[in-house]
Formats: structure tokens, sequence, C-alpha cells
């Protein structure tokens, strides 16, 4: 037998992303609840003001609808819209303190001939499963520790699989970022259960901004808190591993997403360093802006090939896309923000009702010379335009794009929830901006590209894209004219419901 | 629910007084009956740590649900344990790409390290007279 603990060592050093948590009840639930819970802060606030309810604790773990559809839906514009976002907020008396934290709900908004129906099943990940059976929080989020929580002996045993959702290779999976993805079933919504794509990848951090190219590779990385490690991943288009990375970073930070080109991988590692305590993973990581944001370009044939570079210190939750040149000149854009002060500050405040608004982020063009190894930044729009949420025509992923299609807000018509209210085109040749304005009684959330089939790369299709009407307690899905965004809603599916605010969703075309 | 009891009798050559300890170990709820389950005995820190051989291993065929094993005739003072399911029978705790375990394992008092393994303070126990431990894998 071969199992010895020098060799077990290895896991303890590594001990993956959540560097959390002896048994104490270390809950940092009290300290912040001063008089009142969070759960009875929220429901106030709620009263005062109600654009809060995108972020209520979802009702029910499961969800079925027809949407009444106003407008003419486009007939060639069928398939699913797949959408994740974290949904159950509280657990009985108990909410969590990050908007991050909550469980997984994965839905699925169908258009086809017989109209749009929604549904919609909570991620049944082990912390949901076992949590549901005890009817209390068990596991640690990511930015908070119930009382009395339980061990954490793995990443997945606290994974909440709520990040975003990935259809490749005849799957469907559900993102998290911190562990394994989970297998879902895109007609029932069923989780089918955690998904490895091989034995000796099981368990290594899958992030939830995998790059797919137009040939369906896929790139992905993932963090390793406890080792210092960010892990490589490089997919075929059925999702078999051809190999896998390792660079050493020390100080190691928590990206989110990155880009691919033709030749290389790029990650930013703002510093946002994480330090072993006893806190939540959050909590674990100090903001250094004293440091540079590290920037990590790694050779796609041959990752043990890697250069270091430096940008102002800065945090990107999202980038568009990226591509390279034939002179090695990479190209990217991204929603920049001088400090991660809406995640470090805002996404706790308004989990107890406290949001004014999110602290704006101004999209960036990132320069890296492949010769020169240098690094590059300028903001692309006017500081009174604020972004986040860039997508593109897949078809162009990691290869030139002309468009960006992303969230956005002016700060002369700032709306009164505080959030992102446009969804905007950018044509990068001509320069021209457009946006729509939602009306303050609905908050976006994240619109999607979908071309139109047959269509030429960035030319014909739509901008699809869901909102929460607090106003009406009802969930809203949009279909813009991409050439005619400013012109509204080409038509409305609104459900006989709402659903939480969500994150980050995938169109998947039907057959 | 079918129970093995699996005696083993460690000769102890020490000159240690004479030992009568008995102690068992039950891993529940073992979620497959493939390959094999191994426990290792550790009789201090160093065992622990791997700087040298543990004072005892055994191994039987996993069965679903619970796996007894049975160790008697160990000197009193402090041990500790170690298991892991051998789905495949290869010999070795597998791990992944980063050095996770990738099968179930478990330590004596449950002990669990936070994301990786416990440290000898935690898997400690003083074994005298007859003892039993409940053990769920992780």
């Amino acid at each position: 037998m071969n199992m010895n603990r020098r060799r077990f060592l290895t896991v303890g050093a590594i001990g993956a992303a959540a560097g959390v948590l002896p048994l104490s009840a270390l809950s940092n639930v009290g300290a912040a609840a001063t008089k009142r819970s969070w759960s009875a802060a929220f429901k106030d606030a709620l009263e005062q003001r109600p654009w809060l309810a995108g972020y209520k604790s979802v009702a029910s773990d499961s969800f079925q609808g027809r949407a009444e559809i106003r407008g003419r839906w486009p007939a060639d514009l069928k398939g699913t819209l797949f959408r994740n976002g974290p949904a159950r907020h509280e657990i009985g008396n108990f909410r969590y303190q990050h908007w991050f934290d909550g469980d997984g709900m994965l839905h699925g908004y169908r258009m086809s001939e017989e109209g749009v129906t929604h549904s919609a099943q909570m991620i049944q990940t082990h912390k949901y499963k076992a949590e549901r059976a005890a009817d209390r929080a068990l596991y640690p989020g990511f930015g908070t520790i119930p009382p009395n929580p339980s061990a954490v002996t793995s990443a997945d045993t606290m994974n909440s699989g709520n990040i975003s959702v990935l259809p490749h290779h005849g799957k469907l999976l559900a993102l998290w970022e911190a562990g394994s993805p989970w297998e879902m079933d895109a007609d029932t919504l069923d989780t089918k259960g955690i998904y490895r794509f091989s034995e000796k990848t099981a368990g290594v951090p899958f992030s939830a901004h995998p790059r797919v190219e137009p040939d369906g590779t896929l790139w992905n990385f993932g963090y390793v808190s406890g080792a210092n490690l960010i892990v490589l991943w490089h997919l075929d288009k059925n999702g078999r591993v051809i190999k896998m990375g390792k660079v050493a970073s020390d100080p190691i930070s928590m990206p989110h997403d990155f880009i691919v080109t033709a030749k290389h991988i790029v990650l930013m590692m703002p510093p946002l360093n994480y330090q072993r305590r006893e806190s939540s993973f959050l909590d674990s990581h100090d903001w250094q802006p004293e440091l540079p944001t590290r920037v990590l370009v790694v050779d796609k044939n041959d990752f043990s090939n890697f250069h270091w570079l430096e940008l102002p210190s800065q945090w990107v939750f999202h980038f568009g896309n990226g591509w390279e040149d034939h002179s090695g000149v990479i190209r990217f854009d991204g929603a920049r923000e001088p400090s991660p002060v809406n995640m470090l500050t805002n996404f706790r405040d308004v989990m107890r009702g406290d949001l004014v608004g999110l602290s704006p982020s101004h999209h960036h063009q990132y320069r890296i010379d492949t010769k020169t190894w240098r690094a590059e930044e300028e903001r692309i729009f006017a500081p009174n335009i604020y972004t986040e949420f860039p997508v593109i025509d897949p078809r162009v992923s990691c290869r030139q794009n002309k468009r960006l299609i992303m969230m956005s807000a002016d700060d002369q018509s700032l709306p009164i929830h505080g959030n992102l209210n446009r969804t905007s085109t950018f044509d990068i040749e001509s320069g021209k901006f457009s946006s729509y304005r939602y009306d303050d009684s609905q908050i976006p959330e994240e619109h999607l590209f979908v071309p139109k089939s047959g269509s030429a790369v960035e030319t014909a299709g739509w901008i699809v894209g869901t909102a929460h009407d607090w106003k009406r307690q009802l969930t809203v899905l949009n279909v813009f004219n991409v050439d005619a965004v400013d012109a509204g809603p080409i038509a409305t599916a609104t459900l006989p419901y709402s659903m939480p605010l969500g994150l980050h969703g995938k169109f998947v075309a039907s057959a | 629910m079918k129970k093995s009891m699996f005696t083993l009798i460690i000769s102890i050559t020490m000159a240690f007084p004479v030992a009568a300890e008995t102690l068992t170990v039950v891993i529940k709820n073992v979620e497959s009956a493939n390959g094999y389950i191994m426990l290792v005995i550790l009789a201090s820190e160093q065992e622990f740590d791997g700087d040298i051989e543990a004072i005892a291993s055994m191994k039987q065929r996993s069965l679903a649900g619970d796996n007894t094993f049975t160790v008697g005739n160990l000197p009193e003072g402090d041990y500790g344990f170690r298991i892991m399911h051998d789905k495949n029978s290869n010999g070795e705790l597998d791990s992944n790409f980063v050095g996770m375990p990738t099968e179930p394992w478990g330590f004596s008092n449950n002990a669990t390290g936070t994301m990786g393994p416990p440290v000898w303070s935690d898997v400690k126990f003083s074994l005298s007279g007859k003892a039993t431990q409940i053990i769920t894998l992780n």
C-alpha cells in the first residue's frame, strides 16, 4: 500500500480555493448583524426601496410558466436561453451576507413555434441537498460563514454551481469557478451530478468563463488559492482533455474571467491577494492597490512558456473578447474598475438592503505586444459611460471582433435602482455606440447576441436578455434587432412571476 | 447488510507490558463493493508523517455499507489511523491533477483538515481497553 502522509500532504499544501474554516463556530453572521438580522434588515429595506426585490431569495425551488408575448417574436429566433445565478439567498431566518453566496438556479427560456416558456430548477448540489435536509445553512459561502459550520473537506463540498452555463460536446454544464462543473439535463433542468472531464481532472477548479473557439476547442483556467496555483485547461470540441497546465502564482488572486487569442492565453491577476486565515473566502483576500495588476500571458501550444507583465492596479470582472494580429499584438477589452469595491462592499451591502448604487466600471482596450512583452491600456468611451457584461458574436470568439454588445449606464441618466440600465452595441470600426435605456422599473440582466442562422459573422441577429420588473414583480425577456438596439425591444415575453437577479447565460439554437 | 469481521492479531515485538487493547473501526456507508478498504494504524507522529513505517496496516475487500476492522493485541497508548477506499485496487489513494484525493478517505476521530489532511493532534486518541470508532469517509 502506498498511502503516506507526505503524498497526502500535497493535498493539504494545496488546500483548494476556499481556505476557510476549522470546526469552531467562526461564523461572521453575528458580528455584522448588530441589532437586527440581515434577513430582517433586508425585509425592512424592501419597503423603502422596492427595487431591491431582485435580491430576494427565490420563493420556490422549481418554476414553470408560459410567457405572454407583446410584439412579434422573430420566427427564426428559436432555441433556449439558459441562465444561472445565485437564487437561494436565505435558509430559514438566515440570510447570506454576499450576493455571490446564494445557491444556483438554472433557467431555460424556450422559444419555439408555441411561443416562449420558462422553467427553472435549483441546482441540486451536495451543499443544497444537505442544507435542505438539515433546514439550515451548513457550509460557508463565498462571503458568509453561517453559525456552527460543517467541515469543508474539498471545494466541491461548498460548490454552489451558481455563476454560468456551458453547452459543450452535447452536454449542459452549470459552472461555479472554484470547483467542478455540474452536469444538467437540458430538457428537465434536473441535476445529473458533479461533472468530471477525466479522472485526473476530477475536482480541479474550472472557471465560469471558458473560452470556446469557433471549432469548439475549449480553454479555461482555475485557481487553487492555498497552493498558489493557476491551472490551465485545453479541451477538444468533444470535451476530451488535450493537456493541462500549472503556473505558480505568489501572491494569488481570484481571477474571474480571461481571454484567449489564436496563440495566447491572457489572465489578469489583480492585487486582491489571498492570505490563508480563518475567515470567509472573500475576507481571506486583501486589496493591495500599491501592487500592480499582474498579467499572465501563456503560449497555448506550450503551457510552460509564459510571461508575467504588469498594468496599473485595477479590477476587471469581465472581458469581451481577445484576438491577436499577425505582428503578435494582442488586443482585448474589459470592464475596468479602479478597485473591486463592488465585490468587497456593494454586493455585501445589498444583502441587508443598503445598496445605493454600483460603483462605475469603464470599458478599456488593452494591448499586449508579444515581441516586447509590454502591456498598455486605454479607456474606450467617455467617462460618463459605465459598462459591464461585454459579449460578442460567439462565432468570432478568440478572433478579431468588429462589434461589442454590453450592458451600460450613462451617469447623466442613472436609474433609481443603482444598477446598469442600458443594453448597448459598439461598432469598433466606426466608433458608433447605441443603447436602449430601460425604464427605471426594470433592472436588466446580461444580454446576449444571438446570430441569425446562416448569416455572416457579426452581421444580422438579435440581442436577447432578461430584466427584473420590480414594480410588477415579473421577469421579462426582450429581443432587440442588433442593428437598431436604440429602437427598443421588437418583442417582449413576460413571465407570470419574477426571478431573482442572476448572472450569466448562453443561448442554444434549436437544431 | 452483511457485516464482515476481519480480525488481525498484530504481533508487536517490543519490550512493552502485555498488550491487550482492542480497537474496532466501523466504516459507515461505504458506497460500493469495488476494490479494497485499507486501514493503517499509526503509533506515533512520525508514522503519521510517513517518516517511519506504520505499526500495522490491513486491507479487506470493500462491501457496500458498513465495513468493520478489529485490531487486537495493541499496547495501551496513543494511536491514530487513516483509511482509504482503494476503489480501483491500484494500491494508491488516487488524486487529481492538483493533488486532491479522488477516492474516499478518512482518519481517526473523523478528523479532517481545512481542505486537506488533518494534523496528528486531531487524529490522535488514547487506546485503553476496548475502543470503537465509527468513521465516515470523505
